[in-house]
């Protein structure tokens, strides 16, 4: 029964306009009321659930959804509310279902046809969005957004030519033209310029932006547009005007001087200058630093180019600037000309020179022997400590642990109080291998300014990094909403993956694998919520205008896992799945040894103690909370609660190759030029015993990076396993790997220890590639440990120098010890010991 | 320091600064609020490895009868360790041009911590801006604001 009484039917009418107007509370009352006397009427059980869904009750809400379509089959208002509950569940695919059959009772529906074309954009289904623009359009031929949405949808579709017809057609349809000024015209006008670029038609896309210079709100944009097809069209000598009028707005954007070069034909990328050309760059920069002397785009872009005895005079002047007036990020901002070792060797000769100068007469360089002591015009005492400042962080950029604390400490001597100096030192600290005490000095310079969140941030972040967890939440929490039931849920819900990310990566030291998955499973969800966040916006932009933008968040969007932000947490996410995978039982261990495996003696101690410590804490500020906010509880909305803190059903899972899978599949389709990407693929395959796919993995990361060290590994444990598991594979597939290994990889007639010879011999100094290759023979031949092991000991040759790092070490001390037992391990150690004098690693008292 | 406008790519970076940052913090639509409804208007502070070390978030009031269009500044932050740059100025300067230029913007307005003797001097004495009133309990946890301008015109 479809038809309600006249008194009735207008009052379903009355439910649908407060459904219109957001009152839903009415409409639900109304609703009930027609439902008293008419309980199986479908459509007005629909939109009871339609109400209900709005008022977060979802459950009942989609019982009546439910009932009211069973009820009228036919009702273009069930399947269209049906289709509303699935898309508030994210459940696109169903709802668009429901849409569908939605406009097969009611086919030119505007509502039901306007809710289609945003779940097909949402769904990237381009060509359907195409037809349902279309016929919106059709129906609506008078409103501006329909024209724009039919546009768009050719555009998506690459169809430039069309889309631009479309958006002509509607312009000539306007009997006037707007006022000038109108941003959402002037938007437009913009949009249509941009589908002519993106033709590749780039003298009509120029001849079009003059046509509409008149029309235009966003005159930078309307510049920024004609210098670069200006540029395209090698009319250099316009393009340079333009460059140069763009600068004026904006002296500071890197952008506009390299248009500027490439009007001038200057073609700095190359390596190697002419002394003319540097001349013509050291000129060019000198007139626009006289010009706009606040620039520091100006004056540090001449740097990157040219050399010798230019680039001293100019660093020079560069430098010392910067320390009279005290610039913290100077080394950051110098530390890229280091990729030259000329430059990095002058700036050193260069600071050194000024600290002796200063000390002796407070002045950057040597005074004139004549002049009169009192003459002498004096730097203020600021350059001392930052020279001494500068000076610190050269040096441990250089790993010279010694000469950057003593640096940096007599600056701390000289001025007690600055923040920046604190940090660096945790920075020495940590870089020398103590983060423990490393986190102290952060605390100390957080303790410093406690108004400053920046400090606050980096402080937990060395906290997370000498894995002291509580501590971490408890600093943070001094800068999280008050109003918020604890630190994490407020981190949560400002989507804030930096610490999600470094917590997780804490827990995953413990051995908290539930723990870590958590927060990586968390940081998934702030990127699934970022996709379904553009939802709103496919039509707002169309009301708006602002369709580049638009555009440009669409093309986000769809690359919106390549974040590195994803890729760290989907790599972690990855690793701990195998590791479930591997040890099973690591799921049901969470006891406490279990937490500080990873650690030596003397740190677990500390470790345990400082938990303890930071718990009883913890619970004593708690319950002091407890007490004072009993009545603000009350105000409070009710803390959700967390029903599993510790991540246990992660952990729980039966697949756990599944759910890293289910992480790798947006590295593959986004990061594929990652060689990370493969290497967990087939970590994956090889476990699934998938081994075609996991060949396909190891060809493409050796197209990547055929020197790979972990890749080669790779390899050799792929060619074994296939060979010990023969007779369980088909022989087909046998056949294939033999092929592809030995026609792109491996060489018939080599077998796999020379294989691995060649291989460290052609990555000579690389520490990595040596125990890569020692632990291959291990591999190889497994009665080899101890040719293996002396092998590795080759580690102390010279040519190592550049690549033995701390990390470096470490891996190698362990290897030495736990995978080849070598008699020479404990040698090595002593050795690093003095190689990393500050590192807790090598300096534990027990070795 | 490389200053320019911002674009969507940039969005994610500029919430990282800002919770790094400062307490106030936003969820992500609404730094894509900001970015598809008033594209010109927010900027970057990008250093040359094209790591985002300071931004400027801002919007346009302009649907309010009672007053003429002006721009307001959302947010406004830069890493401590790039301060002394004058980079919050750079940022602000691009961000007033532009609210004039495409808004017709006749004033600019924000909202700073009462305690925050920082950023007030920053916009005092180096920005301009005047103290216009003082909004109490303007944030969540009770503290006042000045309400702050600077005219445009």
């Amino acid at each position: 029964m479809r038809e309600l009484p006249s008194r009735e039917s207008a009052q379903f009418k009355q439910i649908l306009k407060y459904y219109e107007f957001k009152q839903y509370k009415k409409g639900l009352k109304a609703a009930e009321q027609i439902l008293k006397k008419y309980p199986e009427h479908g459509e007005t059980l629909a939109m009871k659930g339609l109400f209900l869904n709005h008022m977060e009750r979802k459950e009942e809400a989609r019982e009546f959804a439910r009932k009211g379509l069973r009820s009228d089959l036919n009702s273009h208002i069930c399947w269209h509310v049906y289709g509303l509950l699935h898309r508030s569940d994210k459940n696109y695919g169903e709802a668009l279902k429901c849409y569908t059959h939605a406009l097969k009772i009611d086919k030119d529906n505007m509502q039901i046809l306007q809710d289609y074309s945003l779940l097909q954009i949402q769904m990237r289904n381009y060509e359907a969005y195409n037809e349902s623009r279309h016929h919106l359009l059709q129906l609506r031929s008078n409103n501006q957004r329909y024209w724009i949405g039919l546009a768009i949808s050719y555009h998506l579709l690459e169809n430039y030519e069309t889309a631009g017809k479309v958006l002509k057609a509607y312009e000539e349809t306007l009997k006037e033209k707007p006022s000038s000024m109108n941003f959402e015209y002037s938007e437009m006008l913009l949009y249509h310029n941009l589908i002519l670029e993106e033709s590749g038609d780039i003298k009509a896309a120029l001849e079009h932006l003059e046509s509409i210079k008149g029309e235009i709100c966003d005159q930078r944009t309307w510049k920024e547009k004609r210098a670069q097809f200006l540029l395209k069209l090698d009319r250099f000598q316009e393009a340079e005007e333009a460059y140069l009028e763009l600068i004026d707005d904006n002296p500071d954007c890197y952008s506009y001087y390299e248009g500027l070069h490439q009007a001038k034909k200057i073609n700095v990328n190359s390596n190697n200058l002419t002394p003319e050309e540097e001349e013509k760059i050291i000129t060019i920069y000198k007139e626009l630093s006289q010009k706009y002397p606040k620039s520091n785009a100006i004056k540090r872009f001449p740097l990157q180019y040219i050399t010798g005895e230019n680039f001293k005079t100019l660093v020079d002047e560069y430098i010392r600037a910067a320390l009279r007036k005290g610039v913290p990020s100077l080394f950051v901002n110098l530390k890229n000309f280091y990729d030259n070792p000329q430059k990095e060797k002058i700036i050193e000769q260069l600071v050194e020179g000024y600290l002796q100068c200063l000390k002796k007469h407070g002045t950057f360089t040597p005074p004139n022997e004549n002049e009169n002591e009192d003459d002498i015009i004096k730097e203020p005492p600021t350059a001392h400590l930052w020279t001494l400042y500068l000076l610190s962080q050269h040096y441990d950029n250089k790993r010279d642990n010694t000469k950057a604390l003593k640096s940096i400490d007599e600056a701390i001597e000289h001025t007690p109080t600055l923040v920046e100096l604190y940090m660096t030192k945790g920075r020495i600290l940590k870089h020398g291998g103590n983060i423990s005490e490393a986190t102290k000095v952060m605390n100390e310079a957080r303790e410093l300014d406690l108004q400053d969140r920046f400090i606050n941030s980096k402080c937990t972040k060395y906290m997370l990094r000498s894995n002291q967890p509580i501590e971490a939440e408890n600093t943070i929490g001094l800068f999280t909403r008050g109003d918020a039931p604890d630190p994490i849920t407020d981190l949560m819900e400002m989507q804030c993956m930096w610490f999600a990310l470094e917590e997780a990566d804490c827990y995953f030291r413990f051995n908290k694998l539930g723990k870590a998955l958590k927060r990586l499973h968390q940081i998934e969800k702030h990127f699934s919520d970022i996709t379904d966040d553009q939802f709103d916006f496919h039509t707002y932009c169309l009301r708006k205008v602002t369709l580049r933008a638009y555009l440009s968040m669409l093309r986000l969007e769809d690359q919106l896992r390549s974040h590195p932000y994803y890729l760290r947490s989907a790599t972690n996410a990855i690793k701990i799945y195998l590791k479930l995978y591997d040890n099973p039982k690591t799921a049901a261990l969470n006891d406490d040894d279990q937490d500080y495996a990873n650690m030596t003696e003397g740190e677990r101690k500390k470790a345990k103690s400082k938990a303890k410590r930071a718990a009883l804490k913890k619970q004593k500020e708690d319950d002091e909370k407890k007490e004072k906010s009993k009545d603000e509880q009350k105000k409070r909305i009710e803390k959700p609660i967390d029903d599993d803190p510790e991540g246990e059903k992660f952990l729980k899972t039966d697949d756990p190759l599944g759910e890293a899978f289910k992480f790798l599949m947006p590295l593959q389709e986004l990061s594929s030029k990652r060689i990370e990407t493969h290497l967990l693929g087939f970590e994956i395959y090889l476990r699934k015993e998938k081994y075609l796919l996991a060949l396909r993995a190891l060809l493409q990361a050796y197209k990547i990076e055929k020197e790979n060290a972990t890749l080669h590994k790779d390899i050799i444990r792929f060619k074994l396993e296939v060979t010990s598991n023969r007779s369980k594979i088909h022989p087909t597939t046998i056949q294939v790997i033999t092929e592809e290994l030995t026609s792109k990889i491996l060489p018939e007639d080599m077998n796999l220890i020379k294989f691995s010879e060649e291989f460290i011999e052609r990555n000579k100094n690389s520490i990595e590639h040596l125990l890569v290759g020692a632990e291959s023979f291990y591999l190889i031949d497994p009665s080899k440990k101890q040719e293996a092991g002396n092998l590795l000991l080759k580690v102390y040759d010279e040519k190592y120098n550049e690549t033995r790092t701390l990390q470096n070490c470490i891996s190698v001390y362990e290897a030495l010890k736990n995978t080849f037992e070598s008699p020479k391990a404990e040698e090595f150690y002593k050795k690093c010991k003095e190689w990393f004098p500050i590192s807790t690693y090598f300096n534990q008292e027990t070795k | 320091m490389n200053i320019r406008q911002a674009t969507t790519d940039d969005l994610l970076a500029m919430q990282n600064c800002n919770i790094m940052n400062l307490p106030e913090n936003y969820q992500m639509k609404y730094y894509f609020y900001h970015a598809l409804s008033w594209p010109q208007l927010s900027f970057v502070a990008e250093d040359h490895k094209g790591r985002i070390v300071g931004y400027v978030l801002a919007k346009m009031e302009e649907d309010r009868e009672d007053e003429p269009p002006h721009g307001h500044i959302t947010s406004l932050s830069v890493m401590r360790t790039y301060r002394r740059l004058g980079i919050a100025e750079k940022l602000m300067t691009q961000a007033q041009k532009s609210m004039v230029e495409v808004f017709n913007a006749q004033y600019v307005s924000l909202h700073v911590r009462k305690s925050n003797r920082a950023a007030l001097q920053l916009y005092k004495e180096t920005l301009k801006f005047r103290i216009h009133e003082i909004e109490k309990k303007y944030y969540a946890d009770g503290e006042d604001a000045y309400a702050m301008r600077k005219d445009l015109r």
